[in-house]
């Protein structure tokens, strides 16, 4: 009988020390770091001067907006505002700011520091700063208290503030480190630096390091005010292609792999790795520069139409994502305000060729086409760019390919500019008004500016100034109308024609919890977890 | 009667001495090489930068090397590439000859300062390793073939010019050279005809081993982007390509023996050369 008791006494404590790893074991797993594998293609870690897919994730791990995009990726929840209103005609907003908000040196976030983050965001004439466009003036009657107006109606400013770049700054960490908010802070800021290595947000992490083509990797914040983050480290190393991604994935040397392609997913067969495919917002473009410096044949409408006809929609798919994408109308994704029932991109070689013969162009013409030699959604877009050779070799045309690196297509966008290129876009936050922006030919508007080879020739659409104020004006349904005009447009100004929009492959170790795809963020670190 | 002395004079056929194994294999290969890219078009039923079939099809009947992420004929593509590496080698060789072995020539013949001003150059020149030069100047003057030729040219010639100075000053101590200075032959004839003629035999020898090597550095540049451009078939492009497949072993498979082929076959011929030219070396 003692035998039986000492016996279950054993299994007792066996069972008991069991349990305790159980509870042990996870705690353990969260403390390891993770590690996802992406092409990190960072242009600037200040949140005012970044802009790129991987700033979008590290921007809202770092820093909070006042309002943040729910998991729907269509409505906003409260972040460091707990409640916000807005007057009839929608140029002014008041916002309350939550009296627990800390940044991560323990000071509180107070008005002043939002006043600050938008001034600098406006001031500083990066590339996200047209989210600011139209910022009158920002009042701080008390510590919590924000009210911010604006010259005319704008009816998406809340959704605006879910997007990363208007994270909110710790101004006097800021300030005291070179960064300016002032009108001069074009030319007076030197803050950039300081961001490459420090963080200065009130988000679930901060930065620890980054070492450019190398290695990303954010700690927990210990003074985080809201739930703290399961994982208490997370590292996205450099990996550029989709093939060393699976093999890191693969292999274990990573737990989440972001941007695997479809052809290379089919060849991932393991147990321990879920691979997801998603319908995303991102999408894949060509652009039309008539003002570019190497155009040898004016780029006019007519071309710019023929060029469009002559590609192969559905084969461009097919080739660079294995037919897993979309195709899409106009620069405002599908999905977005305005975009139901537009009418996709066709294919249509006798109108290509006979819209070049109406400009004596029938025997073709050679195109400069420089375009970044990257791979992103799991588009390669050099491979894009050779089907496109093969589409317009159809109607003569001969594009001349040059691949060069991201840093090399920035510069060379804006200056001498590139006739004919493809390129990228993630949206920032669910709202049609940040495309109109940055594509539509408005005045000054990034598109604009670099497809008009900086005002050398005229490409401003004012119907689309109008439609926009009017958009942002409005409520209702009339403010998907209103949007769907603007496309419509859009598509008809020819500069930028979608190609693909492609499905987001997610993949990572079954252990990984949390995984999803965000609108506004590409991946939100803070839900990240081990199981 | 007839038969029997021709058998006999058959039998009686000695391999040419010069015609070792490693001369006439890798003459034969590099042979091969310029025959398929002058006769290619006419006898290939694929274009090697559109569409042949279905995209990554593996090995098959249809396409004996597969096709790439375009549908293109990989066993098309590979042998096409042989239109750009040829040439390219051969320009580079041929510049990197000419310029290298004049200033060697004139370095190791006039001496002097002059001497000095052009070895100093060379030395300066050849403490780059040859694929980061290379790189850098190909990457200022921009991504494109011509401009990797040009490149090329710039790691090559210092060696050329190195080798063809020591020849030069071993040569010009010699007897007959000596005479012709006394018999009051001018400094320019005494260089041409009497020492370059005695210089050339380690020229040829390096240059045809080197013929591998600019192939090989060639595709090195493409395959990181600073050489021939999408949609070229060239061999290091198309292994770029086949890179980012891994899985889809084909598509690197055959431009990689391309160059294999290649490399292996300048140096077999180089090595045979030297034999051939300088008995006493083998």
């Amino acid at each position: 009988m003692e035998g039986i008791f000492r016996t279950a006494a054993r299994a007792a404590a066996a069972w008991a020390a069991l349990g305790a790893m159980g509870v042990i074991l996870p705690a353990a797993a969260q403390d390891r770091p993770l590690v996802i594998a992406r092409n990190l293609e960072i242009n600037s870690l200040d949140p005012h001067r970044a802009f790129c897919d991987t700033c979008q994730i590290y921007l809202s791990a770092t820093y909070q907006g006042l309002v943040k995009l729910a998991a729907d990726d269509r409505s906003v929840e409260p972040s460091l505002a707990t409640e916000w209103s807005a007057n009839e005609n929608q140029t002014e907003f008041t916002f309350k700011l939550d009296p627990k908000a800390v940044f991560s040196d323990g000071s509180p976030v107070e008005a002043k520091d939002v006043k600050w983050t938008f001034e600098r965001l406006k001031n500083l004439q990066g590339d996200p700063s047209f989210m600011m466009k139209g910022v009158t003036a920002i009042e701080t009657p008390d510590d919590k208290t924000v009210i911010v107006k604006m010259e005319s109606p704008n009816s998406e400013f809340i959704g605006i503030l879910a997007a990363p770049y208007t994270g909110i700054i710790n101004s006097e960490v800021a300030s005291s480190n070179g960064a300016s908010a002032g009108d001069d802070a074009a030319t007076a800021d030197k803050g950039e630096t300081w961001f490459l290595a420090n963080s200065a947000g009130s988000g679930p992490y901060v930065l620890d390091t980054y070492r450019p083509d190398d290695e990303l990797r954010f700690r927990a914040n210990d003074k985080f005010w809201g739930t703290a983050p399961a994982i208490k480290e997370i590292v996205i190393d450099q990996s550029a292609d989709a093939v060393s991604q699976a093999q890191m994935l693969q292999s274990g040397a990573a737990d989440i792999a972001m941007q695997v392609d479809p052809d290379t997913a089919e060849t991932i067969a393991s147990p321990d790795l879920t691979i997801e495919t998603v319908p995303s917002y991102n999408y894949i473009y060509v652009s039309f520069s008539p003002g570019a410096e190497g155009n040898q044949t004016p780029l006019d409408l007519e071309v710019r139409q023929a060029l469009a006809y002559a590609i192969d929609y559905q084969g461009a798919i097919d080739f660079t994502v294995g037919g897993k994408g979309a195709l899409q109308a106009s620069p405002i994704p599908n999905g977005f305000p305005g975009t139901e029932d537009l009418p996709m991109p066709e294919e249509n070689l006798d109108k290509a060729k006979e819209l070049l013969a109406s400009k004596n162009l029938q025997d073709g013409f050679t195109v400069d086409a420089t375009v970044a030699s990257i791979n992103v959604y799991g588009v390669d877009l050099a491979l894009l760019m050779q089907k496109l050779q093969q589409d317009l070799s159809r109607i003569n045309v001969t594009l001349n390919i040059q691949p060069v690196a991201s840093a090399v297509w920035r510069q060379q966008i804006a200056n001498p500019g590139i006739p004919f290129s493809a390129r990228f876009y993630a949206p920032d936050y669910y709202g049609s008004a940040q495309y109109v922006q940055f594509f539509g030919m408005l005045p000054g508007s990034w598109w604009e500016r670099n497809a008009s080879g900086q005002g050398k020739v005229d490409l401003v659409n004012q119907k689309e100034v109008d439609l926009l104020q009017q958009a942002l004006a409005a409520s209702g349904d009339d403010v998907a109308r209103l949007y769907r005009e603007i496309a419509l447009e859009m598509i008809n100004d020819r500069i930028i024609v979608p190609v693909v929009s492609p499905n987001l492959i997610l993949a990572y170790r079954n252990e990984v919890a949390g995984v999803r795809y965000s609108a506004c963020c590409n991946l939100p670190l803070a839900e990240l977890s081990i199981k | 009667m007839s038969i029997l002395s021709s058998r006999s004079a058959s039998s009686r056929f000695v391999w040419p001495e010069w015609a070792t194994l490693p001369l006439v294999g890798g003459g034969v290969v590099i042979l091969a090489w310029i025959i398929i890219g002058l006769t290619i078009p006419w006898w290939t039923p694929y274009d090697p930068t559109n569409l042949a079939g279905m995209r990554f099809q593996p090995p098959g009947a249809e396409h004996w090397l597969g096709t790439d992420a375009l549908g293109r004929d990989v066993l098309t593509r590979t042998l096409y590439g042989v239109r750009h590496s040829f040439p390219i080698a051969v320009f580079v060789i041929g510049c990197a000859v000419v310029i290298g072995c004049t200033l060697g020539a004139i370095a190791g013949y006039v001496g002097g300062w002059l001497d000095s001003v052009i070895m100093r150059f060379v030395d300066i020149t050849l403490s780059f390793p040859p694929i980061l030069l290379a790189m850098a100047v190909t990457a200022s003057l921009g991504p494109g073939l011509g401009n990797a030729a040009i490149a090329m040219v710039i790691v090559w010639w210092p060696i050329y010019a190195r080798l063809m100075r020591a020849q030069v000053l071993s040569v010009r101590s010699r007897e007959h050279v000596e005479a012709a200075v006394a018999s009051g032959a001018s400094r320019s004839r005494v260089l041409i005809k009497h020492i370059l003629p005695l210089c050339w035999s380690p020229i040829i020898v390096n240059a045809t081993m080197d013929f591998g090597q600019v192939v090989l550095l060639a595709a090195s540049l493409s395959f990181i982007g600073l050489g021939a451009v999408p949609p070229t078939p060239e061999w290091g492009q198309m292994i770029s390509e086949g890179a980012i497949q891994f899985y889809r072993w084909w598509i690197a498979l055959g431009p990689g023996l391309a160059i294999l082929s290649v490399v292996l076959a300048s140096n077999f011929l180089g090595d045979g050369l030297r034999d051939y030219l300088d008995p006493r070396a083998s």
